[in-house]
């Protein structure tokens, strides 16, 4: 059913065609035009009109992209920030979400209504009292002075997606292992959990991109360089005038992998936790 | 356990059944860890941003040492013409790139709605400028809106449409479009992605009934799927209005490209200068409280209008 398609007049189709190519040239050209501008040499790049495929491929830059800031080094920070904070956030989630979508409590609407607004907090009004607070705790260029607060701003959105997907979880299941003599959290580990396992996916998906993603405080807590995370590292390589960029290309590239990759592999649990979360919350 | 339940009910009601005495301690203990962390990381900043914004704290002076000042600051704010510009930045960069995003977004979700055999390709796509980090993308468009090698200079002049290249990142006018373009390639495909969610919805018996009384595909559309993704496109604009108002990253690294600095800078760009480079803390708590205001405004919209049926 899905895949058998209305019939469609030669104009739809067209549109049709037209539609889906504007999207996919429109997604993937400006990675690709970094990709293409990284392994071009400084001469090619001079040109006007533009040369749009380089002569040969010419790796330089991306290891020059290590040798002139410790770009490994960044790699590896923003990988530890983000992974903890992930953990941090679906540890601190899950029994929230759970409570929230499977126990009797008072003023549930309420409850996920304060998760969402918390969702919307101005991540630029929280940049001064934060700093105070991680200067005062000596946690300024530490990794807690970027994990607690990635774990907070991305609990909502954990919350809410964790909360979207043990509601779709049929209680019967649940109320059968505890008349079986589970425990309600027997119940929980054995029954919910491993059918949860698809959401906790997606949540932790979309804290991770959050985290890996985030500039603001990362640019302002961790400003010692060895303490610098990939998205602030890019943008290092510039100077006041001058913007080496095959080099940018070829470091703006080594930080984007990782999310192509997740993206590419995940696709439909991004999309579902996307679709669903948002509408739902 | 041993409790009789009256009823096994397996509706949408609140179940009454098995209310364990320490049903209402569990909930606590679970909720508690997310209590702690959303108050101690976010609310309580926020409220200590209020205190702030009540005294003078200035590193570069600290021989001022830090007086009470009461509203002295609000009101040095209410006369700053750089905090005004970069308000109506705000909101000039708020309404274009929110309604560009939908314009742009609508269309989006419906070629990666329809049934085709590059699907995975389009949902790639679809995600790709969604997951990609701003910073990047505010240092990928710089170098595609490249005054001299820029590779949109070299379509334009292809297709005859501009003689020269452009300076786009150097003349105020076109920075301000640049940045427009950016944004909004960054933000439809959260709104193609929420709209996707509500025409997944939509039972397609509801489209093909339309089709069988002879209606247009454009009539089916405005008439059906438009008012059925109504909830979604709330929700989407909503969450775009809000993300409007707070955005930093595209903008703070196009100004590092940009001389055209005073029409680029919002609020966001402002408060992080104001408190990580100008270090005056009161100032910035203030300005702060002032951002935090608007988003509170919309998000109270939010909570009237799409929770409102709780």
């Amino acid at each position: 059913m899905e895949d058998t398609p209305p019939r469609l007049s030669p104009l739809e189709r067209v549109g049709r065609w037209l539609g889906l190519t504007a999207l996919i040239l429109g997604g993937f050209f400006p990675f690709l035009w970094m990709v293409l501008t990284s392994i071009k040499t400084e001469g090619e790049l001079q040109k006007f009109p533009v040369q749009y495929l380089p002569g040969t491929l010419n790796f330089a830059n991306y290891a020059q992209v290590f040798t002139e800031q410790p770009f490994a080094r960044f790699f590896f920070n923003s990988l530890t920030v983000s992974l903890l904070s992930t953990v941090l956030a679906i540890v601190v989630a899950a029994p929230a979400a759970y409570a929230l979508s499977r126990l009797n409590i008072r003023g549930r609407g309420v409850l996920l209504t304060v998760v969402v607004a918390f969702s919307m907090f101005p991540v630029v009004s929280l940049l001064v009292p934060l700093f105070r607070l991680m200067r005062g705790a000596s946690l300024l260029n530490s990794y807690p002075a970027l994990i607690l607060p990635y774990a907070a701003l991305s609990l909502p959105v954990a919350i809410l997606t964790l909360v979207a997907f043990f509601s779709s979880i049929p209680r019967d299941l649940e109320a059968a292992a505890m008349v079986d003599g589970s425990s309600r959290l027997g119940a929980l580990t054995r029954v919910v959990l491993p059918l949860s396992a698809p959401g906790v996916v997606t949540a932790a998906l979309l804290v991770f991109v959050n985290s890996w993603n985030e500039f603001l405080l990362a640019l302002s807590f961790n400003t010692r360089l060895s303490m610098r995370t990939v998205s602030v590292g890019v943008t290092l390589y510039q100077g006041e005038f001058a913007f080496p960029w095959p080099l940018i290309a070829a470091a703006v590239v080594i930080a984007t992998v990782p999310i192509v990759i997740l993206i590419a592999v995940f696709q439909k649990r991004f999309v579902a936790g996307l679709t669903a979360g948002g509408v739902k919350a | 356990m041993a409790l009789p339940s009256p009823s096994t009910s397996q509706g949408a009601k609140p179940r009454r059944l098995r209310r364990e005495p320490s049903e209402g301690w569990l909930a606590v203990l679970l909720l508690a860890p997310a209590a702690l962390l959303l108050c101690g990381v976010l609310l309580f900043p926020m409220l200590t941003t209020l205190r702030d914004s009540l005294f003078v704290n200035k590193l570069t002076e600290p021989g001022l040492g830090t007086p009470f000042v009461g509203f002295k600051q609000y009101v040095q704010m209410f006369g700053d013409a750089r905090f005004g510009q970069a308000l109506r930045n705000t909101l000039f960069f708020g309404v274009l790139t929110v309604a560009g995003s939908f314009l742009v977004g609508i269309p989006m979700a419906l070629a990666a709605h329809t049934p085709s055999r590059v699907r995975g390709l389009a949902r790639v796509a679809l995600l790709l400028p969604w997951a990609m980090p701003p910073v990047i993308t505010g240092l990928i468009f710089a170098w595609l809106f490249n005054g001299q090698y820029g590779v949109f200079n070299d379509l334009l002049v292809r297709a005859h449409i501009i003689q020269e290249p452009l300076r786009w990142l150097s003349t105020p006018g076109l920075a301000v479009a640049a940045m427009v373009v950016t944004i909004v390639w960054k933000t439809s495909s959260f709104v193609a992605l929420i709209v996707l969610g509500g025409l997944q919805g939509i039972p397609r018996e509801l489209t093909e009934a339309a089709d069988v009384d002879g209606a247009t595909r454009v009539q089916s559309f405005f008439r059906i799927i438009l008012p059925m993704l109504a909830p979604s496109l709330a929700v989407a604009f909503i969450f775009r209005s809000i993300s409007a108002v707070q955005v930093f990253d595209i903008p703070y690294t196009f100004i590092q490209q940009a001389p055209a600095q005073g029409l680029l800078e919002t609020l966001g760009v402002y408060i992080y200068r104001t408190s990580i480079e100008f270090l005056d803390f009161g100032y910035a708590a203030t300005l702060s409280v002032a951002l935090f205001a608007v988003s509170l405004a919309v998000t109270a919209v939010y909570v009237r209008f799409v929770r409102g049926g709780d």
